[in-house]
């Protein structure tokens, strides 16, 4: 008994998770990114920083990168916080539908949305053109910043409309009965408590859109950014060293911005911690602002709509918009033969490791908050690595450590694991990226209830003799389930919508629906790529449904993940 | 004791050995058809487990050599997607093979073949234009293999070596859309000229010749139409001013184009007339100094894993049977190489059309340097212009 209390901190069951642990982080980010800056540093890559003061293209392509971030980053945010605060301060009809809408662009591949948006709203779009004699050119940086800003804005609103809802209503009144007017509780209540939200959903949205690639690669135009010109440095000139250095280029600004958010958001962190609310909210009923702030929030959800309406009609159109026959042709080209095989290989690919990534994802969670002391920042820190590394440099680290046997010393450690040639036709890896791209969101919602969730539980269970995998089985996962659960769901849409990464590491064995859909948008295929899209949101619905249904009864908890972004 | 035991176990034996032979001798003898006549020169047949294929002998029609096919067969394909899995889901069917397919532009698949050199993880690279064919060649992703099939093919079709043969060929065109000239006031472009008319610009698409084999043709083209790699370059600086996007692949620029986000396209012709057909409304024209052309290749990956089923395949894609599923079911009207397919009406006819000399070798020994001088003085400037 009491040599077990003792042990309790670092017991057999924790060391052998903390190794497993970072055995996971080692061999699915600090790998890659070793060998990312391995070959960054070669003199093909490394031509790429000694040149960057006097390369003007280069320059321009880090300007166009950050100033997209930027925009996206500043609108998404923006939008989150108004459409969320539109929902917790203001009393509509809709508004459940609105939520449910505003949630569609999670759940679906991200350029989805870019093609709907041309066939809309390009310059013979639908409505540009048909309804509004317009032309507009979103070939570029307008089309970027409009597709980006739709796909990404739901994280914000999320993580947003958690912390919105959590604020104590009781600060409000206080601040009212004080004598300040609603304005001045929204300047200096509101806003400052949500400046930790506001800055975590900036800091997401930035790295997620200097790191997507489908879209540059469909709308981007002559809008050169660094994840499409990486991803031509490997695929067009066959250079590796080149297409690292602009990986590493990437990585810096995305790493940066993420420091900076952490080392910031915890300097604040203790006005973010709320506890429950008490009292009601007194929403909005005076006039301009109520309407101003209900027609953003109808303006964005009838958009997405719209947007989506268009992916299910066009593909049920023979040519949307151009032919507007009616057809099943483009659902049967999808489900027969190589397309139906590419829903199978996805779907039972994300289902291994949807369960991988809910299980790292709090194992962490549990290691950073009740066993690990010192150090428990950096784990925490290298846990959130997988989404904090930008896809493309993800997908281009993974394609160059694992396309051979990774060998120490001449002995083989690891064998060929991505390629054709590779055991199981390749699939591990791609199964590795949905892991480490996706336990990030287990990880943040783990944490976030253990937080709530008092350690004299775990350690009355510790000295009632238990063993560490016993507490952990028997008390900790039965606390955590609900976020647990949660954690999963956002794994499973993360892993079927994700393909930045993924698109350097298909092969013939691992055909993955989010490539084809975007092979198909790129030979100019619409109706196709719809067709592969609505299957897409139809799996990732059925799946979320089913996993609700297990939740259905339980308390789960009312915080939603940080990082469930695609 | 000893010795009677001895040879009744050496008769028993020899009995059982005798009658096994006999059984395996006639079954053997039966599903052999090596040198028995057949009907449909080219043909790939599997009988019994084994594939032969149809070929001309002394003026008749017998089967060659049998092959036992295993395992599975992984194809790289450079063509339309609907294109390779027909192609490919014809060969299973036929050999009963698992066949599977990347579909990736020449470029990335090129790329692909060079990354996995030390472990192939293609057998066959099917589809796209044999000038990167032949880079692959130089980069040493290849093997020969010269399919009996080949005596249907004219010899511009296919490499001495036997590191490519032809399986369709295919003219550059500009592809308009109709209603977005008649906006403009223009006709469709009929030299290469009209493509800088200042009126068209951000009106043109093509692909980029990194990632693209159809764009490297037109890249190359301009370089044999103009003299020197300088000139071409000059001039897709030019074009560039015009062109609003670069796609991955030869014919993503259909897809725009057919909704009218652009008026011209420069892509093959067959692409073209696919989305016509689908009822985009285009239209396809040719450049009166001469066009470029493309012969799409079939080759065997050295150091396939399946390198018996790679042979017997690129013995079929060869096959009249194989290249007429193109136009019947893939919507692809490449003129094919067969001598004897079907030619549909829908095909481009090359004989009237003024083509340029293509030098192919040419043109894929100097594809890694000209794409790489492309990427930093042509498109990459249209970011910072």
């Amino acid at each position: 008994m009491a040599s077990n209390r003792k042990n309790a901190k670092f017991d057999i069951f924790t060391k052998i998770a903390l190794i497993f642990v970072i055995a996971i982080i080692i061999l699915l980010v600090l790998l890659p990114l070793a060998n990312i800056f391995k070959f960054a540093m070669d003199p093909g890559g490394r031509v790429i920083f000694t040149d960057l003061p006097k390369s003007l293209v280069d320059q321009e392509i880090v300007k166009n990168t950050l100033k997209l971030g930027l925009t996206v980053g500043t609108l998404g945010t923006l939008l989150g916080f108004f459409l969320a605060y539109t929902q917790t301060r203001i009393e509509f009809k809709g508004k459940r539908i609105l939520h449910v809408i505003n949630l569609i662009p999670i759940i679906s591949p991200p350029f989805a949305l870019a093609t709907a948006v041309i066939v809309l709203f390009g310059r013979s779009g639908l409505i540009t053109r048909d309804l509004l004699g317009l032309r507009p050119t979103l070939y570029g940086y307008p089309g970027l910043v409009i597709v980006l800003t739709l796909s990404f804005f739901p994280v914000a609103y999320m993580n947003l409309l958690g912390m919105m809802k959590s604020l104590d209503p009781a600060l409000d009144e206080a601040g009212s009965i004080l004598g300040a007017n609603r304005w001045k509780i929204f300047k200096s209540i509101t806003v400052p408590l949500l400046i930790p939200g506001i800055a975590g959903s900036f800091l997401l949205l930035f790295i997620e859109s200097i790191a997507d690639l489908a879209n540059p690669l469909i709308i981007g135009g002559g809008y050169t950014v660094l994840a499409s010109r990486a991803y031509i440095s490997i695929n067009g000139d066959y250079n590796i060293p080149g297409a690292a250095g602009y990986s590493l280029l990437l990585l810096i600004p995305a790493l940066l911005v993420f420091l900076i958010q952490r080392f910031w958001s915890q300097r604040n962190s203790v006005i973010s911690v709320t506890g429950k609310p008490t009292g009601r909210i007194n929403p909005i009923k005076s006039g301009p602002i109520k309407y101003l702030l209900l027609t953003i929030t109808w303006f964005v959800s009838i958009l997405i709509a719209v947007v989506y309406l268009t992916v299910i009609m066009g593909s049920f159109a023979s040519i949307i918009g151009v032919n507007n026959a009616l057809t099943l042709e483009h659902f049967r080209y999808v489900l027969s033969g190589f397309g139906g095989d590419s829903v199978k290989t996805t779907v039972i690919l994300a289902l291994i490791a949807t369960p991988i990534a809910g299980m790292v994802g709090m194992l962490i969670a549990w290691l950073v908050i009740r066993r690990v002391k010192q150090g428990s920042q950096i784990l925490d820190f290298l846990g959130m690595l997988g989404i904090a590394v930008p896809g493309t440099v993800i997908g281009i680290g993974y394609a160059i450590t694992y396309n051979d046997a990774v060998r120490i010393a001449g002995y083989t450690i690891i064998p060929q694991l991505s390629g054709g040639g590779a055991i199981l036709g390749g699939a591990i890896v791609i199964v590795m990226v949905y892991v480490i791209r996706s336990s990030p969101a287990g990880q943040r919602s783990g944490i976030a209830s253990l937080q709530q969730i008092d350690p004299s539980i775990d350690e009355a269970s510790a000295s009632l003799g238990a063993s560490g995998f016993r507490t952990f089985r028997l008390v900790t996962l039965p606390l955590i389930r609900g976020a647990f659960l949660t954690g999963l769901m956002y794994a499973f849409a993360h892993a079927m919508t994700t393909l930045s990464p993924i698109i350097f590491l298909v092969t013939a064995d691992t055909p993955i629906m989010t490539q084809k859909i975007l092979a198909e948008a790129d030979q100019g295929r619409y109706g196709n790529s719809f067709a592969f899209c609505v299957i897409l949101i139809v799996i990732v619905l059925t799946v979320m449904g089913l996993i609700n249904l297990a939740v259905r009864g339980r308390k789960t908890t009312s915080y939603k993940p940080l990082a469930m972004v695609q | 004791m000893k010795k009677i035991k001895l040879i009744s176990v050496g008769a028993v034996s020899a009995l059982v050995l005798s009658l096994v032979a006999a059984f395996i001798a006639p079954a053997n003898a039966a599903t052999d058809f090596k040198g028995a006549a057949c009907a449909l020169e080219g043909s790939v047949k599997t009988i019994g487990g084994v594939t032969y294929l149809c070929s001309r002998v002394n003026e008749s029609l017998v089967y060659g050599e049998g092959r036992k096919l295993s395992g599975t067969l992984n194809v790289l394909c450079g063509a339309q997607e609907l294109w390779c899995s027909t192609m490919t889901t014809a060969f299973q069917k036929k050999t009963g093979i698992t066949t599977k397919f990347v579909r990736l532009s020449a470029g990335e698949g090129l790329t692909r073949l060079i990354a996995s050199k030390n472990n192939p993880e293609f057998d066959i690279w099917h589809g796209g234009p044999n000038d990167t064919y032949i880079a692959g060649r130089i980069a040493g992703v290849l093997d020969t293999y010269k399919s009996p099939n080949r005596a249907m093919l004219i010899p511009a079709h296919q490499d001495a070596d036997g590191y490519w043969t032809g399986v369709y060929t295919g003219a550059l065109g500009f592809c308009s859309n109709t209603n977005e000239l008649k906006r403009l006031g223009l006709r469709a472009p009929t030299s290469w000229a009209d493509l800088l008319n200042s009126k068209l610009k951000g009106n043109i698409m093509m692909a980029h010749p990194g990632t693209s084999g159809t764009a490297y043709t037109a890249l190359y083209t301009q370089v044999i139409r103009l003299g020197s790699e300088n000139a071409a370059i000059d001039y897709m600086k030019l074009l560039n001013k015009n062109v609003l996007s670069y796609t991955r692949s030869g014919a993503g620029p259909t897809g725009p184009l057919g909704r009218g986000e652009v008026a011209v396209g420069l892509v093959f012709s067959h692409d073209c007339t696919a989305a016509k057909l689908l009822g985009n409304p285009v239209v396809v024209s040719f450049p009166s100094e001469g066009t470029g052309y493309e012969v799409g290749a079939v080759g065997l990956v050295k150091g396939a894993k399946n390198s018996l089923a790679a042979k017997a395949y690129i013995d079929f894609a060869l096959s009249a049977e194989a290249q007429n599923l193109g136009p019947d079911k893939a919507q692809s009207f490449q003129v094919l190489t067969n001598s004897n397919a079907k030619a549909n009406r829908n095909m481009v006819n090359l004989k009237k059309l003024a083509l340029v000399k293509y030098d192919v070798e040419a043109a894929g020994t100097a594809a890694a340097a000209l794409k790489k001088r492309f990427d930093a003085e042509v498109a990459l400037t249209s970011s910072a212009k």
